[in-house]
């Protein structure tokens, strides 16, 4: 057995493919670490100075949509509202595109079941469409109101629950590091829906929620090899960086296919659906999706397991391997073979003073690293 | 294990289309939420004080006024205290508005006049002119009377001082003496002293004995009549005079004006045996809110004065009279007993309305929403086309990325597309499930989910490969590592799904729905078609030939052990 490392022959697409990469990202967590500060600061600075846009349903409210028409425009509108006796000053009046035909949305305060009708026949006669034509909704603010707890309530529970089990399947650790990038990911959604000021809709928290799950199915697939790869190294003292390292460029490609075929049916929906085929509702769903979809795939990579490499070091079997990593070749070799190099193993005999050589002198390392070592492979004609 | 695998594969296929047939034979198609086909969303919730049971009344009621109007799949959910009434196809508010507010809220009401309500429309001129004789009395063998005895009757008596408990010695007299007069005679009680515990007599003398009084109710929509009388009078107006059925509409009422709601009785009504046959117990409040109310009233009735000259006492929920009583004394203190010619679960019904209308629900409108059609439709169109192509895309994907091996993606995906189609089309048909554009969205959506369950097996599948496994052996270890993770996300995703769906309203818990059902059916199609399909395919020559997997078999380099 030669200390020779495995080194990939192909090029980056090639390792790519053949999960042969050997990309440090435990070495370069900090990067990752200071984007995510800086999204999150923005998002509490934007969160206490701008808010967030909220839509009828949480805040309670009436909106009427009315085609429009020569006579049916903004203003009209405002016109409409004052006559009406309805304050104009927070009203939100906007002109909605919805393929061939346009509309204007108008959005104010509770009002009363006779303010709301009155309206709806004033804006119909103005716009001289049918008062069919022109649709209302309206929801009261304690209902709003309630509508907003639950699903906070929904939010917190859901939380406890999942960190429940992964503690259970996995461990506390992994758990928390789920967790902690899962809060991330919502509040760097929420703030990129406060900073551009897009409305939010039950549809923008239904996709929210959708990338909560689809973001912590991934954190689960890139811990679980995590977890498969402590166990396979566990006699080999690798440290807790390498392994972290190994597992996430062996999930590496898992990750940005399940995300690719996760952002292709919603790109369709946003180009497709709401862009070319005009449907506004699609388009709000959309947009979240992908906001979320993109954080949640790079907080799995960038936040969870660098998170999770932080927390295992504590643990006393990492601890004295703390600062140890391996990176260009050596990681590639790790990656390839799943197993630790020689040359490393030689290192961490010189670092790690106190403890007796005899111990880790004898045996060549690769032998350990399989629990089952593999039938030989038949040859076969090529 | 051979045998095994091509019997869960099999078996997955022929369940699977075998449902899809029956779904197409049966004319199940999914049906459309609001948001895709156009119509109004109510949603109430109930304000002040009331149970659980008066909640449930209050739905069935909306949808017997919703199925009456015959409203195309309507959708009225309770979620937790809230009542979602879905309408899609309606248009107008107002009506919206005035179908779904409900009370539950009982009026008792003095009955002016009663007829059956035969198909040819006696029924107004009988009431416009007052007069008795016109009320037809069909093949009745009990002697012609006036119009309190030709109608199906029952009676209201009291329970002496103690609700609930056997009326010992009130006997429940089955009097068909001839004459109007006889239907009231109160019987006196021995030992009764101060309560004048009197009773009921009065059973059914009416002509049809297959329609006693007292409700059919949650279903007697489908069986209102023919000919509605002509409207007069607003129900939920107390004081008004007006014209209404019963439950099944068998009969037709003039009731003046009410004089005491449902709350004058405490919330314990029950179906029970009084003495021979099935009727209602209920007790009286006490004191001017109770029974001094009623008593007024029974009085009346019990005189046959003016004001209740028929001497029967209708109890009245939402404009359709549950029951018209007989009353049988003048007085009432502690119970009321209601008997007659109850079948149990008209008994039933009737103590459920009773309950309900001793402690009515306030609902009060918290939201409304109206979607128009065009939006709808367009939205609709833009989602499946979007969608459709989206799925394209991914499996054009797969295809070049596992080459041949996509095959197994792309049946996989159409399969568990099929089975979610199924469970949607069947629970819209049996449980009034709408697809929304949440949903639409969702299960698109979770074809990232399920490919993903390809890619992790497929991967896992490359990694045993690498270290120089031959296929079959791969192919079952990968599957084992991968259906672990697979698993372990999925219940993830199922514990958000099934949070969501218990601990939300609307557009989020239709959401958590669809959520739960594709990850349901990932984790089947993963193991009764993916795992057989895979396990079987390794094992036949083609595939163990080398570069099929787009696995290339460098492997030889691993640990150098070849």
């Amino acid at each position: 057995m030669s200390n020779e490392l495995v080194t990939s022959r192909r090029g980056i697409l090639g390792r790519l493919y053949h999960g042969e990469t050997s990309f440090d990202f435990v070495g370069k967590r900090k990067i990752g670490f200071a984007i995510s500060l800086i999204l999150i600061v923005l998002t509490l600075g934007s969160l206490l100075t701008r808010g967030l846009n909220l839509g009828i349903d949480f805040e309670g409210g009436v909106a009427w949509q009315v085609p429009s028409s020569e006579t049916m425009d903004v203003d009209a509108a405002r016109a409409v509202l004052e006559e009406n006796g309805v304050q104009t000053e927070n009203a939100k009046v906007q002109t909605l595109t919805n393929g061939t035909t346009t509309s204007i949305r108008i959005q104010v305060g509770d009002q009363t079941a006779e303010v709301r009708a009155k309206i709806q026949s004033d804006l119909a006669t103005k716009a001289k469409v049918d008062v069919n034509e022109v649709s209302v909704s309206s929801v009261s603010s304690s209902w709003g109101r309630s509508i907003t707890e639950k699903a906070v309530r929904a939010l917190i529970a859901f939380m406890v629950l999942v960190g429940i089990y992964i503690a259970w399947r996995f461990e506390w650790r992994m758990a928390f590091a789920a967790i902690l990038a899962m809060l991330h990911d919502v509040l760097i959604s929420v703030g990129v829906y406060s900073i551009i000021g897009f409305e939010v809709t039950p549809a923008t928290v239904v996709a929210f929620l959708t990338i909560l799950g689809f973001s912590l199915y991934d954190t689960i697939v890139v811990f679980d090899k995590v977890k498969d790869n402590i166990d396979k190294f566990g006699l080999s003292r690798t440290s807790m960086a390498d392994i972290t390292n190994v597992s996430m460029n062996q999930v590496l490609m898992r990750s940005l296919n399940t995300s690719l075929a996760a952002v292709l049916p919603v790109l369709s929906l946003l180009v497709l659906g709401s862009g070319v085929l005009g449907a506004i509702a699609l388009r709000e769903f959309a947009i979240a999706l992908l906001v979320g979809l993109i954080t949640g795939s790079y907080s799995s990579i960038y936040i969870a397991s660098p998170l999770l490499s932080i927390f295992k070091q504590r643990e006393s079997r990492y601890k004295n391997l703390k600062g140890i990593h391996a990176t260009g070749a050596e990681l590639a070799h790790m990656v390839i073979t799943g197993g630790a190099t020689g040359a490393k193993s030689i290192r961490r005999q010189n670092v790690d003073s106190d403890d007796s050589s005899a111990a880790t002198q004898s045996s060549p390392t690769s032998t350990t690293l399989l629990t089952h070592p593999p039938r030989p492979r038949k040859k076969r004609r090529r | 294990m051979t045998r095994r695998l091509v019997i869960s594969l099999v078996g997955l296929l022929v369940v699977v289309l075998g449902s899809f047939a029956g779904n197409l034979v049966a004319d199940n198609t999914p049906a459309l939420g609001l948001d895709l086909q156009g119509g109004i969303s109510v949603t109430q919730e109930p304000v002040g004080e009331y149970d659980s049971a008066s909640l449930d009344l209050a739905v069935e009621r909306i949808r017997d006024r919703v199925d009456s109007l015959g409203v195309a799949e309507p959708e009225i959910i309770r979620q937790g205290d809230a009542i979602v009434v879905n309408l899609p196809g309606v248009d107008n508010q107002d009506e919206a508005l005035r179908l779904v507010q409900v009370t539950g809220a009982v009026l008792l009401r003095p009955v002016l006049l009663a007829a059956p309500n035969s198909p040819v429309d006696t029924s107004s001129t009988t009431v416009a002119d007052g007069s008795s004789t016109t009320v037809a009395d069909g093949s009745s063998t009990s002697t012609p009377g006036d119009s309190s005895t030709s109608a199906p009757v029952t009676t209201f008596a009291v329970s002496t001082t103690a609700p609930g408990g056997p009326s010992r010695g009130v006997p429940q007299v089955a009097t068909t003496v001839p004459g109007a007069e006889t239907t009231t005679v109160p019987v006196g009680s021995t030992d009764a002293p101060s309560s004048a515990s009197t009773l009921a007599t009065e059973t059914d003398s009416s002509t049809g004995t297959e329609a006693p009084l007292g409700a059919e109710a949650p279903a007697g929509s489908d069986v209102s009549s023919p000919t509605p009388p002509a409207a007069m009078g607003d129900p939920a107006d107390p004081s008004a005079t007006i014209i209404v059925q019963n439950t099944d509409g068998s009969e037709i009422y003039q009731l003046g004006p009410s004089f005491a709601t449902g709350e004058v009785f405490n919330n314990d009504a029950k179906a029970d045996i009084i003495t021979s046959g099935w009727g209602v117990r209920v007790t009286l409040k006490s004191g001017s809110s109770g029974s001094d109310l009623w008593n007024v009233g029974a009085a009346q009735c019990f005189a046959k004065s003016t004001t209740c000259p028929t001497g029967r006492m209708a109890i009245v929920l939402d404009g359709v009279v549950q029951s018209a009583p007989s009353v049988n004394q003048p007085s009432f203190s502690g119970g009321v007993d209601i008997t007659g010619s109850f079948k149990e679960s008209e008994a039933k019904d009737l103590a459920r309305v009773l309950k309900s209308g001793a402690l009515p629900v306030r609902l009060e409108v918290q939201a409304v929403q109206i979607v128009s059609p065009t939006l709808g439709d367009d939205s609709l169109h833009a989602a499946v086309v979007s969608g459709l192509i989206g799925v394209l895309l991914v499996l054009l994907f797969m295809l070049a990325y596992y080459r041949l091996l996509a095959i197994v993606v792309v049946i996989g995906i159409t399969l568990s597309g099929l089975v979610q189609w199924n469970v949607i089309s069947l629970l819209s048909t049996t449980n009034g499930l709408a697809l929304s554009l949440a949903g639409i969205a969702g299960i698109i959506v979770s074809i990232g989910v399920t490919v993903d369950s390809y890619v992790v097996f497929f991967e896992k599948l490359k990694d045993e490969l690498k270290t120089g496994r031959s296929l079959k052996n791969s192919a079952e270890r990968g599957f084992k590592s991968a259906w672990r993770t697979i698993l372990a996300a999925d219940i993830v995703s199922l514990i958000g799904a099934f949070t969501l769906w218990y601990l939300t309203v609307g557009s989020v818990r239709g959401f958590a729905f669809f959520l739960g059902l594709s990850t349901l059916c990932d984790i089947i199609i993963a193991w009764f078609f993916t795992r057989p399909a895979m396990l079987l395919l390794a094992r036949t020559k083609r595939f163990q030939r080398g570069r099929i997997f787009g696995v290339d078999n460098t492997v030889n380099a691993t640990g150098g052990a070849a």
